[in-house]
């Protein structure tokens, strides 16, 4: 018997094909279970509009696939509930926050937007930062600027 | 279940308003890939044009699940006069950012308002896909309503610039507001009313347009008056169409 823990396992090794996080410590799994060999993954959606969520679904595929006693793999995309950068694991924002990504912290939702906080600089720390624009390098990330240290840096969309 | 039963089933109709306005818009907006005017807005309006695309993608998904349909032959396959969408979004802008950012402003605050309205439905996850939808054309309406205040209260070019855009584009937006059927425009349907949806619209749009210094006489049209969300398009629209379903009319199995 296969038991979710293992998969579980096996998902840790499926990497945000961008960042240097997981799917798990992005807080995409949503649900796992195994039944008679044959794995179902609920994955979360960050955005729509990401292009590499289909990766991603090839990868868990592979992934979970390889996983002894595993006979098949069933993967399903769900928008409720919605994916949120709340979602992403301790381990995860320290990752991000050492790639120049920060997070929103968890809770500050949605009172927090984009164009009425100042988001903390990852590399010095200063509140004197502006957004520069809504879309990022990814549909998850938005770019701000650092005024204190003139640094530009990414920040993980809050919803709205 | 069939293609006809897909377009003659009421819920469907309104949501194939807003698939088929964004599967367009954002066809014809990632012409401007490469061409904007600043690089920041260049991905901006990419990624705009990418978010319609793919939100177009979740609303065929759910038809596709219901009628038992492939989303792409929603997508693809219909005839010109099946298409809901409103002639708006594909009028030519002939690269006036101009004339694609007020575009693309009137058309994803009407999209917001309706996700809003379609995430009451309680059919199947409908509710749970255009939450998330109004949830992200929120972060659109927001970014390219500053830029109409920003353009509108810019320079005396900028604003005599997106004066005439909005000038341009005022008849067609009221069709945003066309009910898609005849049974829907008894009903009043759209989740609540054509009315209420349009006062809202209304009130954002004057809101935004105020703080732009700019102005623009935007009307309901008669009911009664048939535009292309019941299939009466224009030249441009069925050119467009025609355009993006070449490769798919060519080679139907085709797969990248």
């Amino acid at each position: 018997m296969v038991s979710a823990a293992e998969i579980r396992i096996a998902l840790d090794q499926v990497p945000d094909p961008e960042l240097p996080v997981s799917i798990v410590e992005l807080g995409m799994v949503q649900n796992v279970a195994c039944d008679d060999g044959c794995a179902r993954v609920t994955l979360l959606p960050t955005y729509t509009g990401c292009p590499a969520l289909p990766m991603i679904e090839a990868d868990v595929r592979d992934k979970v696939g390889a996983v002894p006693g595993v006979q098949s793999v069933e993967v399903a995309w769900c928008y409720e509930p919605a994916w949120t950068p709340d979602l992403v694991s301790p381990e995860g924002r320290t990752k991000l926050r050492d790639h120049g990504v920060t997070t929103p912290c968890c809770g500050q939702q949605p009172t927090v937007t984009l164009t009425t906080s100042a988001i903390p600089c990852p590399y010095c720390g200063s509140q004197n930062t502006r957004l520069d624009s809504p879309f990022g390098p990814t549909r998850c990330r938005s770019i701000h600027f650092c005024e204190a240290c003139r640094n530009q840096f990414e920040h993980m969309k809050p919803r709205s | 279940m069939t293609m006809q039963t897909m377009l003659t089933d009421p819920l469907a109709a309104i949501v194939l308003i807003h698939a088929d306005d964004l599967l367009m818009l954002g066809h014809v907006q990632s012409d401007w890939t490469g061409l904007a005017p600043i690089l920041e807005e260049d991905i901006a309006a990419s990624s705009m044009a990418q978010d319609d695309l793919s939100h177009a993608l979740v609303l065929y998904q759910f038809l596709g699940d219901r009628f038992d349909l492939d989303p792409d032959a929603i997508a693809f396959d219909r005839s010109a006069e099946d298409y809901r969408c409103c002639d708006l979004v594909t009028v030519p802008d002939e690269f006036d950012w101009a004339v694609s950012l007020c575009k693309r402003w009137m058309t994803s605050l009407f999209a917001k308002l309706g996700f809003d309205r379609l995430a009451t439905v309680d059919e199947g996850d409908l509710s749970d896909r255009c939450a998330r939808l109004a949830d992200e054309a929120a972060i659109h309406v927001t970014h390219l309503g500053n830029w109409m205040v920003r353009l509108g209260a810019g320079s005396t070019e900028s604003k005599a610039r997106m004066q005439a855009a909005l000038d341009r584009l005022a008849t067609e937006a009221g069709m945003l507001f066309e009910p898609p059927d005849k049974a829907l425009a008894e009903s009043d349907g759209f989740c609540c009313g054509r009315n209420e949806i349009y006062a809202e619209w209304l009130a954002e749009a004057t809101r935004v347009l105020e703080a732009a210094g700019l102005t623009s006489a935007f009307t309901l049209p008669d009911r009664s008056l048939e535009g292309g969300r019941r299939g009466a398009h224009a030249a441009h629209f069925t050119s467009q169409l025609a355009e993006m379903t070449e490769v798919r009319r060519s080679e139907p199995a085709t797969a990248w």
